[in-house]
């Protein structure tokens, strides 16, 4: 899936919750339709990280395993 | 037989820990930080559970309840700072313990730091200030045959009921609080909250008995464990059950990580960040010994045992927590 990245955060190697707070923290000063790319490495911000996002009614297009313990999530905020 | 238990306990432990991502850091933060109670549930439901599970595995006589002695100042300061520190390292002391299994490199850090902290705390440069600042560790006569001789002031003495009575009626309560209640969704997780939960009881009841069994007459803590394994590194102790339950925890997560790909060397880019956890692991390494417990031996062991000490420790450390939280991550 190949879709527009607004914003790209490399969240690799950052202690919880740091992936959690720099993803919220993106999302909020984003427009409507653009698309946030998360690239993480810690399991539990992975699970965290697309429920906070649709709690706050943003969308979550995908969660790829990019590598050994490497996701990539999108999102689009809405 | 102490270390194959304890070695058993921990690899159960470190399974459990890593695919629940039980972290008492991450259970208490996102309370008020993402208003989700996921893990905070988790912990709960596992308290009630073994509020009911303690006194009657004591009253089959499989364990003598033990609720830790009171340290006003201990419990108040120091568990606060516990919970300050557990912000600061990216964990509490069983999220840093399995997430060294996981391969963050931060939470060797943190480990290393808590554990020498600790070490110093307990007998070594920092015990005189933590001695100066103890007023008397309150202990008082038992009230039933579930409990050990003397035991720290719990709900039981306090009321003179046999530990079963308020045992059960808190438990009931939490019960109805976490079921009757919202849960926050997270259809990420591998496992569902109080799933979680009941994996890790069955582990702590485990613990629990093996420990009794070897003559440590208390369910499952931390702390002490890591002191035991850096005094047995220093050539002054033996590697006992409470040591190879820190060597269990680990390489149970590491196991798990590896056959799940969940492991990996995560280093942050910004070096200042062992700075932080190194900081945190010391100012929990002083709380935990100063409180007498940790998040795991006050908290997940010593609440569901009615232990006074560790119902106010557990206050403190989530003050202490949301302090820490609101200064690093909420404020603009």
């Amino acid at each position: 899936m190949e879709l527009k990245v607004t914003k790209s955060i490399d969240e690799r190697g950052e202690v919880c919750p740091v992936p959690d707070v720099d993803a919220k923290r993106a999302w909020k000063k984003m427009k409507p339709g653009e698309v946030l790319e998360v690239l993480l490495d810690y399991p539990l911000s992975k699970e965290r990280i697309p429920a906070n996002a649709e709690k706050a009614g943003h969308k979550v297009l995908a969660i790829e395993e990019t590598g050994n313990s490497e996701w990539r999530i999108l999102i689009e905020v809405q | 037989m102490a270390i194959v238990y304890g070695l058993i306990s921990g690899l159960l432990f470190g399974y459990v820990l890593q695919r629940s991502r039980l972290c008492f850091n991450s259970g208490f933060r996102d309370l008020l930080l993402e208003k989700d109670n996921f893990v905070w549930k988790t912990i709960v439901f596992a308290l009630a559970l073994q509020m009911i599970v303690f006194p009657l595995m004591a009253q089959f006589g499989l364990i003598k309840l033990a609720p830790p002695a009171l340290n006003w100042v201990g419990v108040i300061v120091g568990a606060f700072l516990f919970g300050v520190g557990m912000v600061l390292a990216g964990g509490c002391v069983s999220g840093t313990t399995y997430r060294v299994g996981e391969g963050n490199t931060t939470s060797w850090f943190a480990a290393l730091f808590f554990a020498l902290t600790g070490m110093a705390t307990a007998n070594g440069i920092l015990k005189p200030l933590a001695d100066t600042l103890t007023v008397g560790r309150i202990t008082v006569p038992s009230n039933s045959t579930l409990f050990t001789e003397n035991v720290g002031p719990n709900i039981s003495t306090m009321l003179g009921v046999n530990p079963l009575i308020p045992s059960l009626i808190i438990a009931a309560l939490l019960i109805v609080y976490v079921f009757a209640t919202k849960t926050s969704p997270r259809p990420e997780a591998k496992w569902s909250w109080w799933q979680s939960s009941i994996l890790v009881v069955i582990v702590a009841a485990f613990a629990y008995w093996s420990s009794t069994q070897v003559g440590r007459n208390y369910g499952l803590g931390i702390t002490g464990g890591w002191i035991g394994l850096m005094t047995f590194l220093t050539g002054e102790g033996t590697f006992g059950w409470f040591p190879a339950l820190i060597v269990g925890i680990i390489i149970g997560a590491f196991i798990t990580a590896l056959v799940t790909k969940e492991f990996k060397l995560r280093v942050p880019k910004d070096g200042k960040t062992f700075v932080q956890v190194a900081i945190g692991g010391m100012l929990m390494g002083f709380g935990a010994v100063f409180a007498g417990g940790c998040n795991i031996g006050h908290f997940l062991t010593g609440i569901p045992l009615l232990a006074i000490s560790s119902i106010v420790a557990g206050v403190f450390f989530i003050l202490g927590n949301w302090a820490m939280t609101w200064f690093m991550y909420m404020r603009e």
